[in-house]
C-alpha cells in the first residue's frame, strides 16, 4: 500500500467580490513508504497548499488524503512540517522547542532530555541549547526545526520551502546534511521547493506542476546514484527547467493578476 | 552606578530647590523645602499612619489590578478565539472605549458608597479596556504557522490555548497591563480624593486641609515614589518574562 | 467558512448583528428599571435618562458646563502641545537640556499625576489656573515623551540623501526632523487630548464648582443618578468627538504616510 495517497484533490478559495481562486484543479499523486518526492512550479501554483492539505491543516475542497489508507482528518504528529519561515516557538529555547513535541506526547524529562539531546547534536546544534531563536542565524534555526520534527518520530516529512530563506552557501550544506540524514532515518518525505537544482539533488521523483490552477503537468525519475557527478544533476535539472519555463512564463504574463492572489 | 548618575539632575534639583527656600527666594510655607519635607515624612511614618494608608491604597490598587488582569486576558482570548464572544463584547467595549474611565467615579460612589469597592470597581474598569484589546489584537495576529506547527507536534486542541496562545500573546498582555498599572495609580488617586475614610489620597487631602503642607508634600511624594517603583518594577518582570523576545 | 458573512452582508444584517448587544444591553436597562427591579435612585431607565437631557438642556445650565469643561480642555491641550513640543525638540538638539530632560521625563511618566492637584489648589487656587495647570501638566509628559522620541532618531540616510540634495545644514530641522517626526508626534498629541479631557474633569471632581465634572459629582452625592449617567453620556460624547476630529486632522496631515493609505 503506498504511504501517501493523493485521490482527485481540488482546491478553491472563496472570496468575497471576487472570483473565486482555484489553487488545485483535480490533483492525484501516489508516494510510496520512504520516498523523496519533490514538488516544484511556478509560485502560487498551489504546491504549498498540496503540502498543507497533507498536514491536515486546511481541508480540500474535494478529493482525498490518505495516508496508509486511512482518509486525513487533521493534523498530527505522524507528519511533521518543517516552514520557511522555521516558525520555532520564540518563547521555548533551542532545547525547549526539540523537546516540544515529545512533551507533548508525554514523556518523561529525563527521557525526552536525552531524545532531544541525540537530535540538536545530530543538526551540529551542541552547545546552544539554551540559546533562544532570536539570537540564531537563520540557518540555525531551520536546524533546530528539522531537529524538532524529527524528535517527534514522525513518518512522514513535510517541508514547505525549508530552504527558500536561507542564503546559497546555507543552502548547499543544508541539503547535503537534509539528504544524509533522510539516508540515515529513512522517511517519505514531500518537498516543496521552487528550485529545480534542489528538487532534483535531494529528490527521487520530481512532481512539476503548472501555474495556477495547480495540476501535475509531469512527473520526472530523479532517483540519480548517490555518487553522480554534479553534472549529472545538472543535466536533469535543465530539463526539468525547459519544461518548468513555460509554466513561470504563463504565471507573470503582464497584466495577468493572479500572481496577487494569497 | 548608571541609574543614580542618571538620575542625577533630579537630586541636583532637589537641592537648587532647598537653596532657593533657604535663601528666601521661595515662600517656605507655600513652597516647603526638601528638608521639611522629609521631616513630615518622618512625622507621618512615626505615627505608623503613613503605612496604614499605603495598606489601604495598595489593596485596593492590586485587588482591582489583578481583577482587570485576569478578566481582561480570558476575555481578549476570548473574543479573538469565540465568534460569538466577539459579537457580544466588542460592541460594548468600543461602546466605553472613548469614555474617560474616571467620570464613572460618581456613579461607583452612588452604586459602591465611600468603601473599598467603589475605588477597586474603578481601577478594574480602568485596567480592563486596555488589556482585553491588547490581548485581543495580539491573540488575532498569531501567526497560523506557529499553530500548525504545534498542531503537527502532537498538541491536542485544548492545549493550544495554554501551548501556544498564551505565550504568544505574553507580549500584547504585559503591555497592556503596564498601560493599564499607570491607569491604576491614577484611578486610585482621584477616587480617594473624591471620597474615602483613608488611603492615601485621603491622607494628602486631610492633611492639606489642615495647612500640614510638609506632610502634603511629603504623602504626595510617598505616591509619585509608588507609582514609579510599581512600573520600574513591572518593566523588571516583563523583560525576564518576554527574555526570548528579539531586542 | 468565507460564505457566510458574504451572506450576511446580503440579508443586511451586518449592522444590526454588531451592535446587538449594545441594543440588547440597553433595552436590559429599560426593561429592568421598567420593571421596577432597582432602586431608580441607583440606576435610573434609559428613558428617564434622556428626558432628563433634554430638559436640562434647555435650561442652559448643563450647556454652560460642558463649554466650561470643553475651553479647559482644549486650553490646556493646546498648552502641552505648545510647550510639549518645544521641550521635546530643544532636548533633541541640546546635549545639556538631555541630560536634565530625560530623567525628569522618565520619572513623571509613569507616576500618577492627579496627586499634584492638592498642590496646584494651594499656588493657584481654586478656579480655573489650577486646574488648566493640572491638566496641562499632566498632558505634557505624553508630548514631550513623543517628539522627543520622534526627533531624537531619525533615519541618517534621509538626512544624507537632502544633504546631498542640498539641503543646508540649518535647514535640515525643518525641512525634513519635523516631518519625519511628525507622525510620532501626532501620536503623542493623540493619546494627550482624551488624557486633557480626562483630567479637566477630575479636576472638577476634587474642587467642585462647575464644569461636567462638578456637575457629575453634586449629582452623586444627592443620589440624582439620571443627572450622573447625563454627565457620563456627555463625557464620552466629548471624548468620541475629540479623539475622531483629531484622528481625521491626522489623515490629513500625514497623507504621504503609508499608514494612513492602509487605513483608509
Amino acid at each position: 500500500m503506498p504511504h501517501i495517497e493523493i485521490v482527485g484533490i481540488t482546491k478553491v478559495y472563496e472570496q468575497p467580490a471576487a472570483p473565486p481562486i482555484v489553487a488545485l484543479d483535480g490533483v492525484d499523486l501516489t508516494v510510496e513508504h520512504d520516498q523523496f518526492v519533490s514538488l516544484v512550479g511556478p509560485s502560487g501554483c498551489g504546491k504549498s497548499t498540496l503540502l498543507h492539505l497533507v498536514g491536515g491543516f486546511i481541508s480540500p475542497s474535494t478529493g482525498e488524503i490518505r495516508i496508509d489508507g486511512r482518509p486525513v482528518t487533521g493534523p498530527g504528529p505522524d507528519r511533521g512540517i518543517v516552514f520557511q519561515n522555521f516558525a520555532l516557538f520564540p518563547w521555548l529555547t533551542v532545547r525547549g522547542n526539540v523537546e516540544y513535541g515529545l512533551a507533548e506526547k508525554g514523556i518523561p524529562r529525563r527521557e525526552r532530555r536525552k531524545v532531544a539531546q541525540h537530535f540538536i547534536d545530530m543538526v551540529k546544534l551542541t552547545g546552544f541549547e539554551e540559546v533562544y531563536p532570536h539570537r540564531l542565524s537563520g540557518g540555525m534555526q531551520q536546524r533546530v526545526a528539522l531537529a524538532r520534527m524529527l524528535a517527534c518520530d514522525p513518518q512522514i516529512l513535510l517541508m514547505d520551502e525549508p530552504f527558500g530563506a536561507l542564503d546559497a552557501q546555507t543552502r548547499l550544506i543544508l541539503q547535503e546534511e537534509l539528504k544524509e540524514i533522510w539516508r540515515q532515518a529513512r522517511k517519505t518525505v514531500l518537498f516543496v521547493t521552487h528550485d529545480v537544482r534542489e528538487a532534483v539533488f535531494l529528490s527521487q521523483r520530481v512532481v512539476v506542476m503548472t501555474a495556477r490552477p495547480g495540476r501535475i503537468k509531469e512527473i520526472v525519475d530523479t532517483d540519480l546514484p548517490a555518487d553522480a557527478p554534479r553534472l549529472a544533476v545538472d543535466a536533469l535539472a535543465e530539463d526539468i527547467w525547459a519544461t518548468l519555463r513555460e509554466e513561470v512564463l504563463k504565471a507573470v504574463v503582464p497584466g495577468d493578476r493572479r500572481e496577487q492572489a494569497p | 552606578m548608571t541609574t543614580i548618575r542618571f538620575y542625577l539632575p533630579l537630586f541636583l534639583s532637589l537641592v537648587a530647590w532647598q537653596a532657593a527656600v533657604t535663601a528666601g527666594l521661595a515662600p517656605a510655607e507655600m513652597v516647603p523645602a526638601p528638608l521639611a519635607v522629609f521631616e513630615g515624612l518622618w512625622r507621618l511614618l512615626r505615627g505608623g499612619e503613613l503605612l496604614r494608608h499605603v495598606g489601604v491604597s495598595m489593596y485596593r490598587q492590586l485587588a482591582g489590578f489583578m481583577l482587570a488582569a485576569v478578566i481582561g486576558t480570558a476575555l481578549g482570548i476570548g473574543m479573538a478565539r469565540l465568534e460569538g464572544v466577539r459579537l457580544v463584547f466588542e460592541p460594548l467595549l468600543k461602546l466605553l472605549y472613548p469614555l474617560p474611565k474616571s467620570a464613572l467615579i460618581p456613579l461607583l460612589i452612588l452604586w459602591f458608597g465611600i468603601g473599598h469597592n467603589s475605588k477597586i470597581f474603578a481601577i478594574f474598569l480602568g485596567c480592563l479596556l486596555p488589556v482585553v484589546l491588547s490581548v485581543y489584537n495580539g491573540s488575532r495576529g498569531i501567526p497560523r504557522w506557529l499553530v500548525w506547527s504545534a498542531q503537527s507536534l502532537g498538541t491536542r486542541p485544548y492545549r493550544l490555548l495554554w501551548k501556544v496562545y498564551f505565550p504568544a500573546t505574553l507580549p500584547d498582555l504585559l503591555s497592556g497591563l503596564r498601560i493599564g498599572l499607570a491607569l491604576s495609580f491614577t484611578l486610585l488617586v482621584s477616587s480617594e480624593f473624591l471620597i474615602a475614610r483613608a488611603g492615601l489620597g485621603f491622607l494628602i487631602q486631610s492633611v492639606g486641609e489642615m495647612g500640614d503642607y510638609a506632610a502634603m508634600f511629603a504623602a504626595i511624594l510617598v505616591v509619585a515614589l509608588i507609582g514609579f517603583a510599581a512600573d520600574r518594577l513591572f518593566v523588571r518582570l516583563m523583560a525576564r518574562a518576554l527574555r526570548w523576545q528579539e531586542p | 467558512m468565507h460564505a457566510t458573512p458574504v451572506l450576511r452582508r446580503a440579508l443586511g444584517l451586518g449592522v444590526l448583528k454588531r451592535w446587538a448587544s449594545v441594543i440588547a444591553l440597553f433595552a436590559l436597562w429599560e426593561g429592568v428599571c421598567r420593571a421596577r427591579l432597582v432602586d431608580p435612585f441607583l440606576l435610573p431607565a434609559l428613558s428617564e435618562v434622556l428626558r432628563r437631557g433634554a430638559g436640562e438642556l434647555w435650561s442652559g445650565e448643563l450647556v454652560a458646563f460642558t463649554a466650561l469643561t470643553l475651553y479647559r480642555t482644549l486650553a490646556a491641550f493646546v498648552l502641552a502641545g505648545a510647550i510639549g513640543i518645544a521641550i521635546g525638540v530643544s532636548m533633541s538638539l541640546s546635549a545639556p537640556l538631555r541630560w536634565f530632560g530625560e530623567p525628569v521625563v522618565s520619572f513623571a511618566f509613569p507616576i500618577p499625576k492627579i496627586a499634584l492637584m492638592p498642590i496646584f489648589v494651594l499656588w493657584f487656587g481654586v478656579f480655573d489656573l489650577s486646574k488648566i495647570v493640572m491638566t496641562t501638566v499632566a498632558a505634557v509628559v505624553t508630548v514631550i515623551s513623543a517628539t522627543h522620541l520622534g526627533t531624537r532618531h531619525i533615519d541618517k540616510y534621509l538626512l544624507w540623501s537632502a544633504q546631498s540634495l542640498g539641503t543646508h545644514r540649518r535647514a535640515l530641522f525643518w525641512k525634513i526632523v519635523i516631518p519625519a517626526a511628525l507622525p510620532a508626534i501626532l501620536t503623542g498629541l493623540q493619546i494627550a487630548l482624551p488624557m486633557c479631557l480626562i483630567v479637566s474633569i477630575v479636576t472638577e471632581m476634587i474642587t467642585g464648582g462647575r464644569g461636567l465634572g462638578g456637575y457629575m459629582i453634586y449629582a452623586s452625592r444627592f443620589a440624582e443618578s439620571d443627572k450622573v449617567f447625563l454627565g457620563i453620556f456627555l463625557t464620552a460624547l466629548i471624548g468620541y468627538v475629540l479623539t475622531e476630529g483629531l484622528a481625521m486632522a491626522r489623515r490629513r496631515l500625514l497623507a504621504w504616510h503609508p499608514e494612513e493609505t492602509v487605513m483608509v
